[in-house]
């Protein structure tokens, strides 16, 4: 039960909550409104209890929590009943298993491990996931992800929810997911604060509370049509700011509140009458001729064998053309566009951009482009990717617009007056001084796009250009392509957003990797929109078997974690103790009953360490010019080949390749959660040497858990930076280098951004250090270790007694 | 440059509430020391080749990021990352990891006390050229030890073979973390004050 949350907030020089009374009676259901920059992010996470006011009284579920200063132990009480979601899903995740992150808060709350499993068990029903307890939350949809968060929140049975934003980032599927939940936690009797700035959202609360400038403007119940908001707010409206009092416009106050952020921005809204074009014919025709500018034909790609993404795509683009390409989530949307832009090499098929030839199909698979062609396509092509605002890393805006168009040879006079050109087209020109860490998310975003912009492409290709803005933002992109439009450039769009689609002059829907004939624009003007379906696609289930295949019921699967590393270890370290090719084949043996034990085919474990197959065989290669003793079997030029010499190569790649296979069968039957356990339990001996081996051993959870993140988004940047021409690999020394910082530098302000985000959500989630937490899934050893562990020993006797006792 | 007891926050003020100060490891920290880790991982595994003599020895960028988290959070956070950010490919190739390791503190640990005394660009240039020199002579002396145990050579025939092109393959790797980790430190540094 929430009381008299009042405070005043200084941070350095303007207040960014001043002077709220607010009281929230158990069980209602809040909105808190307001733009960005008003506060009420502040505000949420003071009723949160994560970070303490200036000053004021603050009383959170009955515990006076800071009066004047901040009472730790009651903080850390009253934080035990008060869940908190975030706004970007997947910062929020903590291990690689819904089952084991919906785990964490319970642990951390110190709850029996028995208790632990119903408690997961209610928390996924009650968020709809209850199929999903195996699967890989970080390969999720947005909205999927969210509810798993809040599922994490709800196994800690908090007396409220306070979340923040939760669907901005999400789409319009993974929004009505989450405002459906929301329905039922209010329905369950939990109070929820929602802060949101959208209008809609706010509409299903209780109570909605309108916030400006740190101050509560207005506290009300929401009403359903529009009408003059010049009524006063209700009793408990203290502070009034002077324009309060609105001329009589359509809208309750908190949909004006929020259009005028876009002046606030100091971007130019957009010209209403561009953003969507009703039917093609309207656009202006002077620079369509029709003709192709983009042909695929018969396209194929595949990450892995079992996984197609695009089989047989064939598509083409007309010169000045928009088209919006749709699909399921993992539908090979993304891939596409890769495609297009040479990022990537498809397996098969044509691609032919501008008339350069980006890939051609020919006997082994496609070729890929020539670096001449490269670098002519980098003028022609623009690519803006997911989140483009995460490539930027210049010291200042006008900088970062400027590094495309300077590695197209652009420089001096040229160079300032194309940046300087779109800046303003753009209506950002007044940023080119700034840093663009220091702008909004709509800013930076303009500021990627300008990036791409100032290289003049004839051809845009963008991935989801509007995802996670709010309405402005969008809008003013969506305006942005409508002119781009008329100008003659060839767009391309990724979207899930229908708005979108709807303004553009054709719809491609790619489904399951190929494209779905599709129904040209009704005479209306509005396209056929393919309806995104909900359930999990068939990645969905194949994450779900990846992750049974290691909790299996195998044998080695069912090793205690802690033993089977440490002998695992032991094992790959004495490897190298095998001198004679008697003992590599005891040792080969061994190897095979342990996969056998794993039920895993060794082709299949051959194939995932194939790289470093190849690597031995080729260094053991080596060995064979090395070793001149024995018998000389034949001569290559003047180096003898003699048998010792086989034997020797022999060994020496086999031990290697022995000490690789033992490690995969380790890495595939375990999961990184038991690994890290494992991995604690092993160091709990440091702990008297004042080392936190709890606080390590989530270091290292939470590190493997990001770690592919952090892969595909620098993955993702290293792509779009070689898109504007920034490549490591050819050109001047001090190019690479410049290129290489243009790398470096995004991917710790993303690394950053997400230690950030991740830290907040520890602290909801009760992370207290490493020392009375429980296990949900406890370490036990049983007989089948004893084996193991004798079958180990066994092994090793044998494997040294051999050169002793017997003589090759 | 955080102190080692203030968590990554964005306000001037602290308004903490307090309950972090328990333990001495803050969220915010481990959150950072997690992503550096992370970081590390996903750059340990990048291999350019950048010696056209030899082409099989590969650059891997994570030294940067080793050198990076010295600067910014201390020695031991560069030892943090150092140690637990090559963990996973202990269980490919053991003894490699080992030497991988060492080289890493070797490198970032000296270069972190050093800035921590002089808090310059100075001070950086001289951290970066100590940790050089620890980590050469712990390559080269790890090479010399390892070695032999990958491939039937003797010491000898490693000192004689490996070193010459060791040694300026390594030079180079360094001088490239260095030069890397100082053009992008000022822009990080300031995105950690933010």
């Amino acid at each position: 039960m929430l009381r008299d949350v009042r405070f005043s907030y200084d941070d350095g020089t303007s207040w960014a909550v001043d002077g709220v009374d607010l009281t929230i009676p158990e069980g209602e259901r809040i909105a808190i409104v307001g733009a960005n920059g008003s506060g009420k992010s502040t505000l949420g996470r003071i009723i949160a209890g994560l970070s303490a006011p200036d000053s004021g009284i603050v009383t959170l579920l009955g515990l006076r929590v800071f009066d004047g200063g901040a009472h730790a132990d009651r903080y850390r009480k009253a934080r035990h009943g008060i869940g908190v979601v975030f706004q970007n899903p997947e910062d929020q995740i903590v291990t690689t298993v819904v089952d084991d992150d919906v785990a964490f808060g319970p642990e951390n709350l110190g709850v029996p491990s028995e208790r632990i499993g119903e408690r997961i068990e209610t928390a996924l029903q009650c968020v709809g996931m209850t199929g999903h307890a195996d699967a890989d939350p970080t390969r999720m949809s947005g909205g999927q992800q969210q509810r798993v968060a809040i599922a994490g929140m709800l196994a800690m049975r908090p007396r409220m929810i306070v979340l923040d934003e939760p669907t901005a980032m999400l789409d319009e599927s993974g929004r009505s997911e989450v405002m459906a939940v929301l329905d039922e936690l209010h329905a369950h009797g939990t109070t929820v604060v929602h802060i949101t700035h959208s209008p809609d959202e706010a509409m299903a609360a209780d109570r909605v509370i309108v916030i400006r400038d740190g101050r509560i403007v207005e506290d009300d119940r929401p009403s359903s049509d529009s009408m003059p908001s010049s009524r006063p707010g209700p009793l408990r409206q203290k502070a009034s700011s002077p324009n309060a009092a609105h001329p009589s416009s359509a809208g309750p106050l908190w949909q004006r509140e929020l259009s005028d952020e876009c002046r606030g921005e100091g971007v130019e809204p957009p010209d209403r009458a561009t953003v969507g074009r009703e039917s093609p014919s309207e656009t202006s025709p002077h620079n369509r001729d029709g003709s192709p500018i983009i042909t695929m034909s018969h396209v194929s790609f595949a990450y892995d064998r079992d996984h197609p993404i695009l089989r047989d795509v064939s598509l083409t683009v007309n010169d000045g053309e928009t088209i919006a390409v749709m699909g399921r989530n993992g539908g090979g949307k993304s891939t596409l566009i890769r495609l297009l832009c040479a990022l990537a090499t498809p397996d098969d098929g044509d691609i032919t951009v501008a008339g350069i030839p980006v890939a051609r199909r020919s006997s082994g698979g496609s070729r890929p482009l020539r670096r001449r062609d490269r670098r002519g396509l980098r003028g022609i092509v623009g690519y803006v990717m997911q989140h483009p605002e995460r490539q930027l890393f210049a010291e200042t805006v006008a900088d970062d617009v400027a590094y495309g168009p300077r590695n197209l040879g652009l420089s001096g006079e040229e160079l300032d007056e194309r940046v300087d050109t779109t800046l303003e087209a753009l209506g950002i020109d007044h940023l080119a001084g700034r840093s663009p860490f220091d702008l909004s998310g709509g800013q930076q975003r303009m500021v990627a796009i300008a990036g791409v912009l100032a290289c003049r492409p004839r051809i845009l290709v963008m991935d989801e250009p509007t995802s996670s803005l709010d309405a402005d933002a969008a809008g003013r992109i969506r305006g942005l392509i409508a002119r781009l439009g008329e100008q003659g450039v060839t767009v391309v769009i990724v979207t899930h957003d229908r708005a979108e689609a709807m303004s553009a002059d054709r719809v491609v829907e790619l489904c399951d990797g190929v494209v779905v004939p599709h129904v040209p624009n009704a005479p209306d003007g509005r396209p056929a929109i393919p309806s995104t379906p909900a359930s999990p696609s068939r990645k969905g289930q194949s994450e779900t078997r990846r992750n049974t295949e290691r909790d299996g019921t195998s044998f080695v699967a069912m090793l205690d974690p802690r033993m089977k590393m440490s002998l695992t270890l032991v094992l790959m370290f004495t490897a190298f103790a095998i001198r004679t090719p008697a003992q590599l084949g005891i040792a080969a043996v061994a190897v095979g009953c342990a996969m056998a034990a794993a039920r895993l085919h060794p082709l299949a474990v051959a194939h995932s360490v194939r790289l470093f197959l190849g690597l031995f065989a080729v260094m053991s290669m080596l060995n064979v010019f090395f070793v001149r003793s024995g018998e000389t079997l034949l001569h290559l030029g003047p180096i003898p080949v003699t048998d010792d010499g086989l034997w020797t190569a022999l060994v020496y790649a086999g031990r290697l390749a022995l000490v690789v296979v033992l490690g995969a069968v380790l890495v595939l039957t375990t999961t990184p959660t038991r690994l890290t356990d494992a991995f604690e339990a092993l160091l709990a001996p440091l702990q008297r040497f004042g080392v936190h081996t709890g606080e390590i051993a989530l270091v290292m959870s939470l590190a493997l858990r990001f770690m592919p993140t952090l892969a595909g988004e620098t993955r993702a940047i290293i792509d779009a930076q070689a898109a504007r021409g920034g490549s490591v690999e050819s050109g001047a020394p001090l190019q690479r280098i410049r290129a290489l910082t243009a790398i470096i530098v995004p991917v710790f302000a993303g690394a950053l951004r997400h230690a950030g985000n991740l830290g907040l959500a520890l602290d909801a989630r009760c992370y207290e250090g490493g020392e009375g937490r429980t296990h949900y899934r406890p370490l036990r050893c049983t007989w089948r270790d004893v084996v193991f562990a004798v079958f180990s020993a066994t092994y090793l006797v044998v494997l040294f007694a051999t050169p002793i006792l017997f003589v090759r | 440059m955080g102190g080692s007891s203030s968590s990554v926050s964005s306000s001037a003020t602290s308004h903490s509430t307090g309950v972090g100060g328990s333990g001495r490891w803050s969220t915010g920290r481990i959150a950072v020391y997690a992503l550096f880790v992370a970081l590390t991982m996903v750059t340990s595994f990048i291999e350019l080749p950048i010696f056209p003599a030899a082409p099989w020895l590969k650059y891997d960028p994570s030294g940067i990021v080793c050198l990076v988290a010295g600067f910014a959070f201390g020695p031991s956070t560069a030892a943090i990352v150092s140690v637990l950010g090559f963990t996973p490919h202990l269980f490919a190739d053991p003894w490699g990891t080992l030497m991988a390791i060492g080289v890493s503190l070797a490198l970032s640990v000296p270069a972190a006390l050093v800035y921590r005394r002089w808090r310059s660009r100075r001070g950086a240039v001289s951290g970066i050229l100590l940790g050089a020199a620890v980590a050469l002579a712990v390559a080269v002396l790890g090479n010399l030890a390892i070695t032999p145990i990958y491939a039937h050579m003797t010491v000898a025939q490693v000192a004689a073979m490996i070193v010459p092109v060791l040694l300026p393959f390594n030079l180079l790797k360094f001088a490239i973390h260095g030069v890397v980790t100082f053009l992008v430190y000022k822009p990080v540094s300031t995105l950690l004050n933010r």
